[in-house]
């Protein structure tokens, strides 16, 4: 029989690899796995692969994926790869904490602009011009109270582990989100495909988000709803890419999922048209960007959003989660600053490292970074999922070109970071398994405390080489398990 | 729940039906035709557009047989095509996934995949029967599944009655327009009505093969041969699909259907639709089918398609639409 890793290279010290060390023995929390894996052959993991693609069509677990041709997007199914990640239960004590510790800090700092003093931008730690140019800064966010100052309801803190093995976050996702399904979905389809795998591991459940967002939202509501707080999801609707996502959370949590037309604002109150009349709403956990969100604050021509939401939330009648304005964390040049957040909010030292970035209104930095471009990688600060990047090592020189053009025209506009040699995971491709980069979105809930769900989103640049793992770039993604250490060992089956 | 969603339940409970509707009697037609010693092909085709309010739609197009049934079955531009009855059951079953089961889900997602997947030109060519039995099979499973499945909510209700609303309507025209096409096929000299009203008379060994069609198109054939036996009376066929009680696709059935689901949906309160439905259940119920030979029973079938649209629009009125902006009349949360 072949051996599935017979052909396998591991990174060796060019980039970190999840299952094997340089030397190519299996890392301990993997040797379970591995040893299965080993016993199957190209028929059954073709198989398992059949089984997989059913489940994920016949359910329609899908994104739509928007091209340049046709106004009508393609439905794609996001490809979980057999092999799961897996994470020893030390390891993500460490990530969680972490996670909790930026979450906790960025919460701090958007509450505090927002609603109290601006104690980080008065006291220098933040620039304020650069808060106030920020793409997603809101000053229409000014005196909207969230209780707990729990503005960061969902965050999905995008990891990335460079080649010692450390993790680093990348991204904060403080506003939408999106991929908590595909964590739960690839979790169900995972025990199904293959079950004996999973079941001789002591992997931490997941199915607790539902219940555990609700909860959350349920503590953020206005103090005037009372004991029974009526929440909702808003979608844009079904057309949406993460249409799947919304229509499965407002399922996970039993509440109604609403668009916009179906709530309307009378007297600062919000309400949704049932059949049986208006019924008030107290929290919506909002999946429409700010921008859309109420067309007499925002862009007067979405027909998304919902007219006077803003002034009910402002009134305390509503409570919008996540809250209006938080992009202006998610800004990449503000993100540089999030270390020095949680010194000066929490006194503590950060406990994920960002990744280095350089902030190119600098004109020391900007000259460093302008004179070896080819090694770096340049994002502009605004853009989100994958869009508009350079990555300089893979570039031509054109592009390079087109970059310093761009940079020295607006510094303000983009930043710099090292490459971060993403660590790789073996991922099948075409019957054999392959070293893949992969990164790791946790999902972190606040409410009244934070919670990190076990795991989160692996995902998976399926093109060999590639550093971009973001769906809508042919990315993949892998269940990913977080070991409970302290459960009994399961029994052989 | 959610106005907006208890529409678009109602529509996906009408589209499923319009597509299991077009399926069987589109089966029918072509089935029967081939055994048909008629000549005449294409007029039975012009009168499937009737019955499944489609003419318009079809337009001044010749009705010829091969591109009535492409038009009835894949095509896009067409709203009452089964692929796209199927799809928009889709898109409504889509924008209420959080509502309806899972299982329901993905009776109606893989329909709409297995029809999407297919050469449904080829199908037709080569293998119609089999084609058609999928579709009707496939919709039949989506009942199944939604009625194993569903709790007898609120959703459940309004696509239960969007349902039997749709087949009230379809059995109505059924009857309405192959009663009109078989007594112009009797001709003058015996027609299936006396003249002063009364009673028709049996049919002709000529036209069983036609009341056959009409009543497989109704899926009745078998249970109409168990309760008339021998006979195959216009008269008889009539008063089933119309006044039967007991059959499933009979109007007077499927109202009681739909007045079942409306009076748990109103709650026993004042409801215009539940006035409406009662008025054109009981010009139905109790009748004698001979005194709507009397009336005339093209008029009183039109009045009946009448009235039953207009219980529709007090549906979408009373439940979907009741909030004009600026209204407002909020009720106590739950």
């Amino acid at each position: 029989m072949t051996d599935l890793f017979g052909s396998y290279e591991t990174g060796g010290d060019r980039f970190f690899d999840e299952v094997f060390d340089p030397e190519g023995r299996t890392r301990p929390h993997y040797r379970a796995l591995v040893a299965r894996l080993r016993e199957l052959n190209r028929d059954d993991l073709d198989r398992r692969e059949g089984i997989r693609d059913r489940i994920f069509r016949s359910q329609g677990i899908t994104f739509t994926v928007y091209g340049d041709r046709s106004d009508e997007g393609v439905e794609r199914t996001f490809p979980m790869d057999l092999l799961p990640r897996i994470i020893p239960a030390d390891e993500w004590g460490h990530i969680e904490r972490g996670v909790a510790q930026r979450v906790t800090a960025l919460n701090r700092f958007l509450e505090d602009l927002y609603m109290g003093e601006q104690a980080a931008v008065n006291d220098g730690v933040v620039p304020r011009w650069l808060v106030h140019t920020a793409d997603g800064f809101r000053r229409e966010a000014f005196g909207i109270p969230v209780p707990h100052g729990a503005r960061c309801l969902v965050s999905g803190v995008d990891l990335v582990r460079d080649v010692h093995g450390v993790y680093r976050a990348l991204e904060d996702n403080l506003r939408n989100p999106s991929g908590i399904s595909y964590v739960l979905e690839n979790r169900a389809a995972m025990t199904r495909v293959l079950p004996v795998v999973f079941g001789r591991q002591r992997v931490r459940p997941v199915d607790h988000y539902g219940p555990s967002l609700l909860r959350a939202l349920r503590e953020v509501a206005p103090p005037a709803a009372g004991e029974h707080p009526t929440a909702v999801v808003l979608t844009p609707g079904m057309y949406n890419a993460a249409y799947f996502e919304h229509a499965f959370l407002a399922r996970q949590m039993g509440i109604e999922l609403v668009e916009g037309r179906d709530l309307v604002v009378d007297e600062h109150v919000v309400y949704m048209r049932t059949t049986r009349g208006l019924e008030r709403v107290d929290v919506i956990y909002r999946r429409i960007d700010d921008d859309f969100l109420d067309p007499v604050v925002f862009r007067p021509d979405s027909a998304l959003g919902v007219p006077g939401l803003l002034s009910a939330a402002r009134a305390g009648n509503v409570t919008i989660a996540n809250a209006v304005g938080n992009g202006v964390a998610d800004d990449k040049a503000v993100y540089a600053f999030v270390p020095d957040l949680i010194r000066y909010y929490l006194g503590e030292d950060p406990i994920l490292p960002n990744v280095e970035t350089y902030l190119l209104w600098e004109a020391e930095q900007r000259a460093e970074v302008l004179s070896r471009l080819d090694q770096l990688v340049v994002k502009p600060v605004a853009a989100s999922g994958g869009y508009g990047m350079l990555i300089g090592p893979h570039a031509d020189d054109e592009e390079i070109e087109r970059f310093r053009t761009r940079i020295e025209a607006d510094p303000r506009g983009y930043i710099a970071q090292e490459v971060v040699s993403l660590s790789r995971h073996p991922t099948l491709v075409d019957h054999a398994f392959e070293g893949r980069h992969v990164d790791l979105r946790p999902f972190a809930i606040a409410g009244e405390t934070v919670e990190v769900i076990p795991g989160g989103l692996t995902r998976v640049a399926l093109r060999k080489g590639s550093l971009v793992v973001n769906s809508s770039q042919g990315g993949g993604s892998k269940d990913t398990w977080v070991l409970d250490e302290s459960a009994p060992e399961p029994e052989d089956r | 729940m959610l106005a907006r969603l208890a529409e678009n339940l109602f529509w996906a409970g009408r589209y499923v039906e319009r597509a299991e509707d077009a399926a069987r009697m589109v089966d029918v037609t072509y089935h029967t035709l081939l055994e048909s010693s008629s000549a005449e092909v294409t007029a039975p085709w012009g009168q499937l557009l009737d019955v499944l309010h489609l003419r318009a739609v079809y337009g001044d197009r010749p009705v010829e047989p091969a591109a009535v049934i492409q038009f009835l079955v894949l095509d896009r531009d067409n709203p009452g095509s089964i692929t796209t009855s199927i799809l928009r059951a889709r898109e409504n079953a889509r924008s209420v996934r959080e509502l309806i089961s899972s299982e329901l889900w993905e009776a109606v997602n893989n329909l709409h995949l297995s029809l999407a997947s297919r050469d449904l030109r080829r199908d037709l060519a080569d293998q119609p029967y089999e084609l058609f039995g999928m579709i009707r099979r496939a919709c039949m499973g989506i009942y199944g599944v939604a009625s194993e499945t569903m709790p007898r909510d609120e959703g459940w209700r309004f696509m239960a009655l969007g349902r039997v609303l749709e087949r009230a309507e379809m059995t109505c025209r059924l009857i309405d327009v192959r009663y009109q096409q078989l007594e112009e096929l009797a001709g003058p000299s015996r027609r299936l009505t006396g003249g002063d009203g009364a009673r028709p008379r049996g049919a002709d060994r000529a036209d069983f093969h036609h009341w056959i069609a009409v009543l497989k198109s109704a899926s009745a054939f078998e249970a109409y041969r168990r309760r008339y036996r021998s006979s195959m009376d216009p008269a008889d066929v009539v008063e089933f699909l119309l006044l039967e009680p007991d059959l499933p696709r009979s109007v007077v059935f499927c109202l009681s259907g739909a007045m079942h689901q409306l009076q748990a949906l109103s709650q026993g309160g004042p409801s215009r639709a539940v006035r409406a439905l009662g008025r054109v259940t009981a010009s139905l119920q109790y009748r004698d089918v001979a005194e709507l030979f009397e009336l005339g029973l093209h008029p009183f079938l039109d009045e009946v398609q009448e009235r039953v649209a207009d219980v529709s629009e007090a549906v979408a009125d009373e439940f979907f639409r009741r909030h004009p902006s600026g209204l407002m009349h909020a009720i106590a949360t739950t």
